[in-house]
């Protein structure tokens, strides 16, 4: 099923020239119902307040990592079949096995492309 | 009762050839005083380093200052040119729509078909142009990268400061006038920046420790 355009995607990153970029590309890809947060901690109250179809997440934030606020969108039972896409930077790529484990539906290694975002998303919605 | 003495006698081993050889514990007593000549000197030679030590303790905050303000800089740049980058996209769009309109207006008024290949062409153009925006905006989550390189070095400079701090408190001139006056000070310092040490270090403490040695 390919992603819907309308479904809301919340885009988790404590810098905010990211959350721009993320968001930009999104847009740019043809997503329109874009929100976003700066901490995992943040995420979990937007995301337990509506109904998200999607999340795009940094990893290394402070208040709540990115693995941590994945490990509790799979253990709470309301959320735990959104996909979430994480976004790593080139040095911490040994950490995507833990991502993995904690079930995770794809990543996204830092600097990146619109093709790679749009690759992504295509293999996530299948 | 005679057991202690033979004990003693037993640690005597004599050489017959040599009457002037030393006991071990003779041995024991001058290394240990050697020993203590040498922790007494690496001291001094420490204590004359204090100087030095507190002017680059004194400069570490500048260092992270100049760090952050860098981040700062390059966040503050990177979202002026993302300003504009998407105000040309905004533009593109609207241009994109026209020329969609524009396109049906001359199909429907008959235009000739090398008109038609004009327009057409023209949104080609500008979809490759868009294409070359986003790879802007793409390239400019370098910053992320560099926001991150600069939070780790400002992290270990921080680190060195606590550990530059502690060799200016336990070598320092303070030691000295402690001895005689309040011992109890270099051992408190000492124990404010082990509990900041996996906090930033608070500036107070830092003044504080620097004014002990004439550093205002």
């Amino acid at each position: 099923m390919p992603a819907d355009p309308n479904m809301k995607i919340l885009v988790v990153d404590d810098m905010s020239t990211m959350r721009r970029i993320v968001k930009n590309i999104l847009k740019q890809l043809g997503f329109n119902n874009l929100e976003e947060a700066e901490n995992g901690q943040e995420a979990l109250t937007k995301l337990k307040a509506d109904t998200y179809g999607f999340v795009v997440s940094d990893w290394n934030m402070p208040v709540m990592m990115g693995i941590d606020m994945l490990r509790a969108i799979r253990a709470d039972e309301s959320l735990k079949k959104i996909p979430v896409l994480m976004v790593t930077a080139e040095a911490q790529k040994e950490n995507l096995m833990e991502a993995v484990q904690a079930g995770v539906s794809n990543y996204v290694v830092k600097p990146f492309t619109a093709e790679t975002m749009q690759d992504k998303i295509n293999k996530i919605f299948k | 009762m005679a057991q202690p003495r033979a004990a003693a006698q037993s640690h005597v081993v004599r050489n017959e050839d040599d009457p002037e050889e030393k006991t071990p514990d003779t041995k024991l007593y001058e290394e240990l005083g050697e020993l203590a000549r040498f922790i007494d000197t690496t001291m001094k030679t420490l204590s004359e380093f204090s100087a030095p030590v507190n002017a680059s303790t004194e400069q570490l905050p500048q260092a992270q200052s100049h760090l952050l303000n860098l981040k700062t800089q390059t966040e503050q740049g990177t979202h002026r040119v993302m300003l504009e980058v998407e105000a040309i996209q905004d533009n593109h769009t609207k241009i994109s729509t026209m020329l969609k309109e524009m396109t049906l207006a001359l199909q429907q008024a008959k235009s000739s078909p090398a008109v038609l290949a004009q327009v057409s062409a023209l949104g080609q153009t500008l979809g490759q142009d868009d294409k070359r925006l986003l790879d802007i905006m793409t390239a400019l989550s370098f910053q992320d990268l560099v926001a991150q390189s600069v939070n780790k070095l400002v992290t270990i400079l921080d680190e060195v400061e606590h550990k530059l701090l502690q060799l200016v408190v336990v070598f320092g001139p303070y030691q000295k006038q402690a001895a005689k006056t309040d011992q109890s000070k270099a051992s408190e310092m000492l124990k404010q920046l082990e509990a900041t040490k996996n906090t930033s270090m608070d500036q107070d403490l830092a003044d504080e420790i620097l004014k002990q040695f004439g550093f205002n």
